[in-house]
């Protein structure tokens, strides 16, 4: 059990870690905000359910995610999964190799040249059931199993999410590449 | 493609997120040092990946912190008082 009176030291330094991931499911700074402070106020009144101990990030994410999918669901259109058609593995690797030959100079060109809001659209762009996983995982850095019970689904639906996801990810970073000229051919 | 190459395009993302037995993991590193193409593939995958982490984030806005602290007060304030 969690003390109340604790809350505020423990969680707190959480709190522009779940901005940035409220932000990126509402693309909306006030609904960001609105979002995390339901979930801080959540989180405070079922802190005596929390075990002491355990992992309060993951903990914090799977209330703020909740909050988020109650509240602004939806709202919200993206592409369906059905949409995003099959794509090959490594996508971008691969597609930098047809079009620039794959050489080290080339990578960096791509790498280097992606800036943060290119980043949060091919991030934005993907449904929410992938850009959650993606996010969690290289954002965040959380584990399959932290990702698994912040979601509420098995492990190896994150790992199948995840898969995917990273792979519409890639291609909707790479379309970026192209519009940008950061590719061999430019465009 | 070889097997070990099918394996490694496989597992690449549970190599990278971490989340490989100790074996495969053993198993693919020695892959990659025999296979320059998969050594790239590896090798942009974590760079790319870096690069996500590194821009991907959002700073919040500065009054925040205080918001929340304000917010989770009053409500501490308030319980007690009924």
């Amino acid at each position: 059990m969690a003390d109340q009176a604790t809350f505020e030291q423990d969680a707190m330094q959480y709190a522009p870690q779940l901005y940035s991931a409220a932000l990126r499911m509402t693309r909306n700074p006030a609904d960001a905000e609105d979002v995390v402070q339901e979930t801080f106020l959540k989180a405070y009144r079922a802190y005596d359910t929390f075990k002491a101990g355990t992992n309060l990030k993951a903990w914090l994410y799977r209330i703020l995610t909740n909050t988020y999918i109650n509240r602004y669901r939806k709202k919200q259109r993206r592409p369906s999964e059905v949409e995003l058609g099959e794509l090959q593995d490594l996508y971008l690797y691969r597609r930098l190799g047809e079009e620039s030959g794959a050489t080290r100079s080339a990578e960096e060109a791509v790498l280097d040249g992606f800036v943060d809001t290119d980043i949060k659209a091919a991030m934005e762009s993907l449904p929410e059931h992938f850009m959650l996983p993606v996010y969690y995982a290289d954002v965040e850095g959380f584990s399959y199993k932290e990702i698994a019970e912040i979601l509420d689904v098995p492990i190896g639906t994150v790992m199948s999410r995840l898969h995917r996801g990273r792979k519409a990810l890639q291609k909707k970073l790479w379309n970026l590449a192209e519009e940008r000229g950061l590719t061999g051919q430019g465009s | 493609m070889s097997q070990g190459c099918e394996h490694a395009v496989e597992y690449v993302y549970q190599y990278l997120d971490a989340e490989l037995t100790w074996t495969r993991r053993v198993r693919i590193r020695w892959h990659l040092r025999k296979c320059v193409a998969c050594d790239g593939a590896y090798s942009f995958e974590t760079r790319l990946k870096a690069v996500i982490r590194e821009r991907g984030r959002e700073e919040p806005p500065p009054e925040l912190m205080n918001r929340l602290r304000a917010l989770i007060r009053e409500e501490g304030s308030g319980s007690a008082d009924s």
